[in-house]
């Protein structure tokens, strides 16, 4: 809505459109009050839930920052993928759950995105054993993976290593995030509060601060509801 | 059932809120219009329904789309939730209602919690902020409060945040309606029933759910920057279903255990499997629109067989409220389905 005030209102209100004031609050604003209200990073990957519809067609966005941070990198990694093609493909079918799921090169991040059924550290265990070494591979190329590889002999810290990189993703109605911060925090209340809901884009802010790659939302979905097994078995293509 | 004189005090805490009410009018929802239709099932709609117009024979269909303030005055282009209220004739003379809106969830869980509400989020003198308070809240990098539209002078904007500030509950509800927007036509808004309704197959499988209708035009507001019109969506209606109909899909979210089956704040996950249930396509505007568009009475609670209320309070409050209102305004008398007559 227009402002219909003086100089001084029009001024305040397209204030915060320009380049100027975003540039300012991320420099100064942004930073002061990240140290006034700390954030803490909410964890990554899907909420855990024991509804069916909550397990099937999970997402995971894995963002692996690589170790070298030129073109030569990237192409490692491309070649990584591509060298350990029919493994993974064979992995991904001897796994069975997976809807989904793709490598992909932004910057300079190998990052692994996918749709799988079930739960995520099975999920994990499950890649360990059919395709393990594609992943030594590829988390070689990656910052801090020489930490948990040979993946086969560091199960619980290589599972724990891909949670940690697996992205936050933020609810799709606006203000259940601030229920996962509050959560966090070990804050469950839902009256009696005295909360500020205007501090939403703050908290918000300072949020993606702390986790400042995030999955939007938690993806639509066509057929929400039915696992990969269930899919191909109405469609006759064998399971 | 809610108790009468319950129903009563909660049209009565609508009615004390409002800047102009309207006696013989709806309290709110008060400016609307009325559509003619037909909807057609899907061809998967029967499996999982049992009611009538489930069944895939194409049954009228009338609509009513209204702007959600109450009053006399018309303000389109404010943001403001919008309703449509749809009634699927039945044979026998009989019906079924879906009562839409475009806000997704609702902000109160019962009716105490709407009284409480109520008192709380009063209507109030709304001004602009000062920009010296906007300057303030950039640096605490708080939302300014909007701008008032030209004319507004009261708003319940101010108590409603209070309210959401100590309910976590209503604050999805509160932030959903500060950023609502308004539709460049009444035709390409999202209309969510909000409240779960349990559905009866053939095989006599129970299940529950929640409506959404999604246009097929697609969803679309205005722009919030530029001035708004008081007076553009019944033209607007008219001229477009003159030239084409209109058309939305209804769709079934299925509730899966642990959802909020009673509790119309919370939403269900988009996880849940949805299914298409059938097509409504929008003709004309009706030429009697006092009959259509303001004695016709719907009440979410008219159901077909098949179809049936869940427990939750706000639903169950809504069915003698809804006919409170009727009363007070002669519009048409509820007609309750055969199996549970009054």
């Amino acid at each position: 809505m227009p402002s219909e005030g003086g100089l001084l209102d029009r001024f305040v209100d397209w204030l915060p459109t320009t380049l100027f004031f975003k540039r300012a609050a991320s420099w100064i604003l942004v930073p002061y009050w990240a140290h006034k209200t700390p954030v803490k990073p909410l964890p990554g990957g899907p909420h855990p839930s024991f509804e069916h519809g909550d397990n099937v067609q999970c997402m995971m966005n894995l963002i692996m920052p690589l170790k070298v941070k030129s073109p030569i990198g990237r192409a490692e990694a491309a070649l990584a993928i591509a060298q350990n093609k029919d493994a993974i493909y064979a992995g991904l079918n001897n796994v069975g759950t997976v809807h989904f799921a793709r490598f992909v090169i932004v910057g300079d991040n190998i990052c692994m995105f996918s749709v799988y059924d079930g739960d995520f550290t099975n999920y994990i265990r499950d890649f360990i054993a059919t395709i393990g070494s594609v992943f030594n591979a590829v988390v070689a190329l990656v910052e801090d993976g020489e930490d948990v590889t040979p993946c086969e002999k560091n199960v619980d810290a290589f599972i724990q290593w891909i949670h940690e990189r697996d992205l936050y993703q933020v609810p799709d109605t606006a203000t259940d995030f601030l229920r996962d911060q509050e959560a966090l925090n070990g804050d469950t209340a839902m009256s009696g509060n005295h909360d500020d809901l205007t501090l939403l884009p703050r908290k918000l802010v300072l949020q993606l601060r702390a986790n400042p790659n995030v999955s939007l939302g938690n993806g639509y979905r066509a057929y929400p509801g039915f696992s990969a097994a269930q899919v191909r078995e109405r469609l006759e293509l064998g399971w | 059932m809610v108790d009468a004189s319950v129903s009563q005090r909660l049209v009565q805490a609508i009615i004390d809120n409002l800047p102009k009410p309207v006696p013989g009018q709806r309290p709110v929802h008060t400016l609307g219009i009325g559509v003619e239709g037909k909807f057609v099932a899907s061809d998967v709609a029967r499996t999982y329904c049992i009611a009538e117009h489930f069944n895939g024979t194409p049954v009228d269909a009338s609509v009513r789309f209204s702007n959600g303030l109450g009053g006399p005055d018309r303000h389109d282009g404010w943001s403001d939730v919008r309703g449509m209220a749809t009634r699927f004739h039945l044979s026998n003379g009989l019906a079924s209602d879906l009562i839409g809106t475009t806000l997704g969830e609702f902000f109160v869980r019962n009716v105490d919690d709407f009284f409480e509400f109520s008192k709380i989020a009063k209507l109030a003198p709304y001004k602009k902020e000062c920009w010296l308070q906007k300057i303030r809240d950039l640096l605490q990098l708080k939302f300014p409060p909007r701008n008032p539209y030209p004319g507004e002078t009261e708003s319940v904007d101010a108590g409603a945040l209070r309210y959401a500030d100590l309910h976590r509950f209503a604050q999805l509800g509160v932030f959903q309606v500060g950023l609502i927007g308004a539709p460049v036509s009444y035709v390409r808004a999202a209309y969510h029933a909000a409240h779960t309704f349990w559905v009866t197959a053939p095989d006599g499988v129970r299940r529950p759910v929640r409506f959404s209708w999604q246009p097929v035009a697609g969803v679309c507001n205005t722009d919030p920057k530029k001035a708004p019109r008081d007076d553009y969506l019944r033209e607007e209606l008219r001229e477009r279903l003159q030239r084409w109909p209109a058309r939305f899909m209804l769709m079934m979210m299925i509730g899966e255990a642990g959802d909020a089956l009673d509790d119309c704040t919370k939403p269900w996950p988009g996880t849940r499997t949805r299914i298409a249930m059938g097509t409504l396509t929008l003709t004309k505007v009706a030429d009697n629109q006092e009959e259509a568009g303001e004695r016709i009475s719907f009440n979410p609670n008219r159901l077909a067989p098949g179809i049936d209320p869940s427990e939750d309070p706000i639903l169950k409050a809504r069915l003698g409220a809804y006919e409170v209102s009727r009363e007070m305004r002669g519009g048409c008398p509820f007609k309750w389905r055969p199996d549970n007559a009054k």
